[in-house]
């Protein structure tokens, strides 16, 4: 009698295991046992020009050798580095995935609205005519191509919807890989691309324009960047300040926020050099954080949360903001030397992917281009109609414009879809990078594109250094663990209730 | 659908189709650069016009001829439609073994399996590759299938999915007298077709477009897939761009076509792998 229930179990195992065994077969021998073996390999020396069938040192166990090595190797700081400096696309494209979504959900009007088509149809082919004539009728090909294009994506959206648009947005995700990279790269050559042949009338207005003004616009132009930058800064310094006010944000969190605010000082003093933006750029930013965070400080807040707390959701806007920060002082640097070029003559657009400033931004715009219209896109679709209605009508009533109504129900009922999106988003981008480098750039210039997967690959398929790249791998993936702990820990302070 | 609709959406609704309009042909232009350079003779590749002062619709005829274009093209279906195969089979079979079978130690298995989605994928390929010259299987199609065969996401989803069907159809064909096979084969799979279709579209497209696999265990150009024999094309003859544009068309549009038509399944799939993750 007894035996009759373990022979029950016994007979739910075997057939279970027919459904299961050849997955758990391949998981075992294509992961896990790997998983394992990388792990000890990480200790190892092992080198495939020390030990292969020609030359058979014995591989020797090395204990931290390999993680010393590699922490104290200048090139990984760089190569980490680019990776976080990719990952500062990430916000950028994730508000991008947002407001596609947004516009993608809005009631659009349907074949009713064809006779307007009309309307505008014709509006746009008297201005391309107009165009055309003003231009001797020169370009007329692609002129005629743009208004042809613009037309028929119109009236397929009149009759399609927004489901012709998410086709259009999704396109550049659904075939991101080396073939559309390989379409950037060329895209950004120099001098047969059609970036810098779009360009270049472009810059060579801007040149003559600065031919024109006096030396001292330069400098005008980059004070105003440098202000907007230290706007933009300010406006998360302001952020951290309320946030430490209202307890959204504890003690630990605050001070780590701060540290990391500190990012964009940093960068822009380095970047800076020895002109004459650095100092204007560091105590400007010193000056707005020192005014947000210690009149935050100086109000004794009610305090219930734990130190660790909203540092996560934070951190999203800390990083968007250092972005902002960073392109500004990008355009301001540029702007300060507009002048001297232009009055020299040799301002010429970007040599993108060949130039070590502009390689990493120029991969960032392709990705951006990549990452609008991605998976993220399609799950903020999903999350805006889930949002019950009476939630906007309650809204209303309460006589809420576009803005609050965005702040205080749509942006909080997609805090779950959000902090999906931003745990994957981090786990990508740890890891990303390497298709891009061995595609567009092989990490160069000078490194500047290489990320740490590229790194990975570069040790263990090129150099044959397997210990050393396993050590590599694993430090990433600590840094994985790490970041998905962190995000979990104290990211969804909005996700369950 | 329309939280945020302003009081007469006839009227501004036009604003937001000419705005997605021109947000939906910025996305479009690199693809129509694409398109127009490879119909272009060389000399015009640098020019400000996009269009070709005559179609040479022989730059497509001419790419099989430099490089053993259709080869690359047979090597990525044969791959990826294997890859595809095995992983829908493998996985809807474990998902069904984690939904719907009671067994001792189901739950921990099914952590395990879970724990392992979060993994980068680099953490295994430099072991994987290793195993692989073990068992002497680089440069081979085995090899290059083998470790794709089996998925966590793939169960992960599938089970996601077989979860969401009623268990009393199941119950039902039990008193019948189906057995669990049958059950799986006659009740589960037809129910859990969009789950299967959405995962075929995802591991096919995938593995289409995956790259650092075959990059390293490939060595003959023979066994190129597209994603590595475009990169070799680049390398070789780097400087005809219009040949390279036709190639990356042609390796680009298949995909395009195949979400116009799948899109339906492809989104309820996302949906099913992120809300619910």
């Amino acid at each position: 009698m007894s035996a009759s229930p373990t022979g029950k179990t016994r007979g739910r195992l075997a057939t279970a295991m027919v459904f299961l065994g050849p997955s758990l077969l391949g998981f075992l021998a294509f992961t896990i046992v790997p998983l394992g073996l990388s792990f000890i390999l990480a200790f190892s020396n092992w080198d495939v020009r020390q030990h292969n069938m020609f030359k058979g040192e014995r591989i020797e166990f090395v204990g931290w050798e390999n993680f010393e090595r590699l922490l104290t190797h200048p090139a990984f700081y760089q190569y980490l580095g680019n990776t976080l400096f990719f990952m500062m696309g990430i916000p950028v494209a994730i508000v991008g995935s947002l407001v596609a979504a947004l516009l993608l959900t809005r009631d659009l009007p349907g074949r009713q609205a064809l006779r307007r088509i009309h309307l505008i149809a014709a509006g746009g082919l008297v201005v391309a005519l107009g165009v055309l004539s003003l231009t001797g009728f020169a370009p007329s090909g692609m002129t005629l191509l743009i208004v042809l294009l613009f037309g028929s994506i119109l009236v397929a959206g009149v009759l399609g919807r927004s489901t012709v648009y998410r086709t259009l947005f999704y396109a550049p995700h659904f075939t991101a890989g080396v073939a559309t990279f390989l379409l950037w790269k060329k895209m950004y050559n120099p001098q047969t691309g059609p970036i810098n042949t779009a360009l270049a009338p472009v810059v060579s207005t801007i040149e003559s324009i600065f031919q024109w003004l006096p030396p001292a616009a330069g400098t005008v132009l980059a004070t105003i960047l440098l202000g907007l930058g230290l706007a933009v800064m300010g406006l998360f310094h302001r952020r951290l300040g309320q946030a430490w006010r209202d307890a959204e944000v504890g003690r630990g969190g605050l001070w780590a926020l701060t540290m990391l605010a500190f990012v964009p000082v940093l960068l822009g003093w380095q970047w800076m050099g020895g002109s004459w933006m650095a100092p204007f750029w560091v105590v400007g930013s010193m000056l707005t954080l020192g005014w947000w965070v210690l009149r935050a400080l100086r109000e004794k807040p009610f305090r219930t949360v734990s130190a660790g707390q909203g540092f996560m959701p934070l951190v999203l806007p800390l990083t968007g903001a250092i972005t902002g920060a960073l392109i500004c002082i990008g355009l301001a640097i540029v702007a300060a030397k507009l002048p001297a070029m232009a009055a020299s003559g040799d301002l010429t657009p970007p040599n993108w992917l060949a130039d070590y400033h502009w390689a990493k931004p120029a991969i960032m715009i392709m990705a951006f281009w990549a990452a609008v219209g991605s998976n993220n896109m399609i799950l903020y679709i999903a999350g805006l109609t889930n949002i019950p209605r009476e939630l906007y009508e309650a809204a209303e009533i309460d006589g809420a414009n576009w803005w609050n109504r965005f702040w205080h129900v749509t942006w909080p009922q997609l805090a779950p879809v959000t902090f999906f999106i931003v745990v994957m988003s981090v786990i990508g981008g740890l890891q990303g990078g390497f298709e891009m480098a061995r595609a567009m750039t092989q990490g160069g210039p000078a490194g500047s594109t290489t990320t740490l997967s590229y790194f990975v690959y570069i040790e263990g398929f090129e150099s044959g250094r397997l210990g050393y790249a396993s050590a590599v791998v694993w430090v990433l993936f600590a840094m994985v663990m790490t970041m998905t702990l962190l995000n979990f820990k104290f990211g969804n302070r909005n996700v369950n209730d | 659908m329309s939280h945020a609709s302003p009081s007469s959406p006839k009227v501004s609704g036009m604003r937001y189709h000419v705005l997605l309009t021109v947000l939906g042909l910025i996305m479009t232009l690199p693809f129509v650069w694409m398109v127009l350079t490879g119909l272009k003779p060389l000399a015009e590749v640098a020019n400000e016009s996009w269009l070709p002062s005559e179609f040479q619709w022989g730059n497509f005829a001419e790419v099989f001829s430099v490089i053993p274009f259709f080869q690359f093209y047979w090597n990525s279906l044969f791959v990826a439609s294997w890859v595809t195969f095995l992983q829908v089979v493998t996985s809807a079979m474990a998902a069904y073994a984690f939904s719907r079978l009671q067994w001792p130690g189901r739950d921990k298995v099914f952590l395990l399996y879970l724990s392992t989605l979060m993994l980068p994928g680099l953490v295994v390929i430099i072991t994987n590759y290793q195993i692989m010259i073990h068992l002497g299987l680089v440069d081979t199609f085995i090899g290059l299938i083998l470790p794709s065969a089996f998925s966590a996401f793939g169960t992960f989803l599938l089970r996601q999915f077989m979860l969401t069907i009623p268990t009393s159809l199941d119950e039902a064909a039990e008193i019948d007298g189906a057995s669990k096979w049958r059950i799986f084969l006659d009740v589960i799979l037809p129910l859990s077709r969009p789950g299967i279709i959405a995962l075929t579209i995802f591991t096919f497209v995938g593995n289409y477009q995956s790259f650092f696999w075959p990059l390293v265990m490939m060595r003959h150009q023979d066994h190129y897939t597209l994603p590595v024999g475009l990169l070799f094309f680049d390398s070789e003859v780097g400087q005809s761009t219009h040949l390279l544009m036709a190639a990356v068309t042609m390796s680009v549009l298949p995909m395009i076509i195949l979400f116009v038509f799948l899109q339906k399944f492809l989104i309820s799939g996302i949906q099913l792998g992120g809300v619910k993750g």
